[in-house]
């Protein structure tokens, strides 16, 4: 156990030594693997953020409940009691006949046009009407929600404008989708490029693979130093990106907060993601491993006895 | 140790390099492999080595058919084995010291007794004092001699020597011989090729010759073997 721990430090001193030796070309495929997981992270924390701010906006999504014209005072304060059972609301309010009326008049007054056509109107044609905010901001549910009041008695029209949130919603389903492509992509690369980088070290060191395998090592002690090299390109590599992300963030927020400051609104980027963090590492060490893993594996089986 | 039987090599689109060879080497043997170059000396150091497959027939090491083992057991029977090439095969990116650990690391030896039998390999082939040097900067003879204490280092119970003394000068080789012949002293095989008689000594040493692909056997000092005296003189001067 001592002996196999040892062997394992040992390895790492050497990858360690020859990487510091070598550190230009080491420095060089960390940048390679940190940009490369760099750009799928940073379209994720776009979608991510994007998603989160559009939930803010369905959040101000409202279901329009019209009544009956010919609906009396009663019925009014009855349906009120039952909207504010519901669990699924988180608010509503009621505009009645009087104060839209009212509203009309006054919206109209400078359009003459318009107010021509409302005072001509002579009697109020608008009917009460409950303006209802749900809890959830899921378009479905607000479907659902909406079908349950259109059922309500006494209700003429429950009104939901949801194509644009299902379009939206969409969209960002797509984006997701894409991203989910695009670092698909990226990591056929990186596995590539890493594939590639420990192929080229092994050129350089195909002595000492021929010479270990010709002294009795068994492969997976052929294998161990360049296994511990993908696995550390991949693990700086990703901290690299982490770096590169967090002063990305850093920019967008910065210059985010003037646009804010302008719309008054306290939205950025948090720039500590550690889920998102530790996910780029992870993958970038998993991908290094893997890449240098095929490598070694084609060139040791060139010394294959034949 | 060592048994050959009916072996016979072909490598692809080549004609055969050794046909039909049959032969027994005992433990504690001192071998020479004569025969000029490619007539399939190295070839028969790789079989034994089992760097290479016979085409047919069965070899045995320490009763181990090396044709039926499985890739996996291979390395462990070619740690029985110390090979010195002749073009040294040493790493030069690393140090004399790194490099004479590497067999004891891959033996899974580290530490302060890997550190002792390191020193005590460098010491019998007389490089202690070079424990830190690149190997780039040693001469031919002491690379070849940084080669031996790699080979001999894990203790192998058979060293195979291809033409170690064949880029060598005649004082450098006579040391390597000396080193060899110590070895055998103590009861190490040694199986060494070699493409003259230079290194072969006065002593009764065990002599296959290859030609053609087909093995003679005989031993040294016999009438057709001229070259002997001369070597032998060289060695003694």
């Amino acid at each position: 156990m001592i002996n196999w721990l040892n062997q394992h430090i040992q390895t790492l001193k050497l990858v360690i030594s020859r990487m510091r030796n070598n550190m230009l070309s080491t420095f060089m495929i960390c940048l390679v693997i940190g940009v490369a997981m760099c750009l799928p992270s940073l379209f994720y924390l776009a979608v991510d953020n994007l998603s989160k701010l559009t939930e803010h906006m369905q959040k101000d999504t409202e279901i329009s409940l019209f009544l009956k014209v010919d609906i009396n005072a009663d019925a009014i304060k009855k349906l009120e009691q039952q909207l504010a059972k519901n669990q699924d609301i988180e608010r509503f309010h009621l505009v009645t006949k009087e104060e839209a009326w009212q509203q009309l008049q006054l919206k109209s007054r400078n359009n003459q046009e318009v107010s021509d056509a409302v005072s001509q109107l002579g009697k109020n044609p608008l009917p009460d009407a409950f303006f209802i905010q749900a809890k959830s901001s899921d378009p479905d549910s607000l479907i659902q929600l909406k079908d349950t009041l259109q059922n309500l008695p006494n209700v003429e029209l429950a009104l939901l404008n949801t194509e644009w949130v299902k379009r939206l919603s969409s969209l960002l389903s797509l984006g997701k989708k894409l991203i989910s492509m695009i670092a698909g992509l990226l990591a056929i690369v990186l596995l590539v490029i890493i594939g590639n980088t420990v192929r080229m070290q092994i050129l350089t060191q195909k002595d000492e693979i021929e010479v270990s395998n010709l002294i009795g090592a068994t492969r997976s002690f052929i294998r161990m130093p360049f296994l511990y090299a993908g696995a550390l390109y991949g693990l700086f590599g990703g901290l690299m990106a982490v770096l590169m992300l967090i002063g990305i963030i850093q920019a967008f927020n910065l210059s985010m907060s003037q646009i804010a400051h302008l719309y008054s609104n306290d939205f950025s980027v948090t720039l500590f993601n550690a889920q998102l963090f530790l996910a780029v590492v992870m993958s970038a060490i998993c991908i290094g491993w893997v890449g240098s893993y095929i490598a070694v594996s084609r060139a040791i089986a060139n010394y294959r006895i034949n | 140790m060592i048994q050959f039987d009916k072996v016979t090599k072909r490598y692809p689109g080549s004609d055969e390099i050794l046909k039909n060879i049959s032969f027994n080497i005992d433990a504690g043997e001192f071998v020479f492999l004569t025969g000029h170059s490619g007539a399939g000396k190295s070839t028969l150091l790789k079989l034994i080595a089992a760097t290479e497959r016979p085409t047919s027939g069965t070899v045995l090491i320490a009763n181990q058919n090396v044709s039926q083992l499985k890739p996996s057991a291979i390395p462990f029977l070619r740690r029985r084995f110390g090979l010195i090439f002749q073009d040294h095969k040493l790493l030069y990116d690393r140090n004399c010291f790194e490099n004479v650990i590497l067999p004891l690391h891959i033996n899974g030896v580290s530490g302060q007794e890997a550190a002792k039998r390191v020193r005590a390999a460098l010491d019998k082939v007389g490089l202690l004092n070079k424990e830190k040097a690149m190997p780039i900067t040693l001469s031919g003879g002491e690379q070849q001699r940084l080669a031996i204490a790699r080979a001999v280092v894990s203790r192998p119970s058979i060293l195979l020597a291809d033409e170690p003394t064949g880029n060598l000068d005649a004082s450098y080789a006579a040391d390597i011989m000396a080193i060899f012949y110590a070895f055998n002293q103590v009861g190490v095989t040694v199986i060494m090729s070699t493409h003259d008689a230079l290194g072969m000594s006065a002593m009764q040493n065990r002599v296959m010759h290859i030609n053609q692909g087909t093995l003679t056997e005989h031993l040294l000092k016999e009438p057709h073997l001229d070259q002997a005296s001369s070597s032998a003189e060289r060695f003694t001067s």
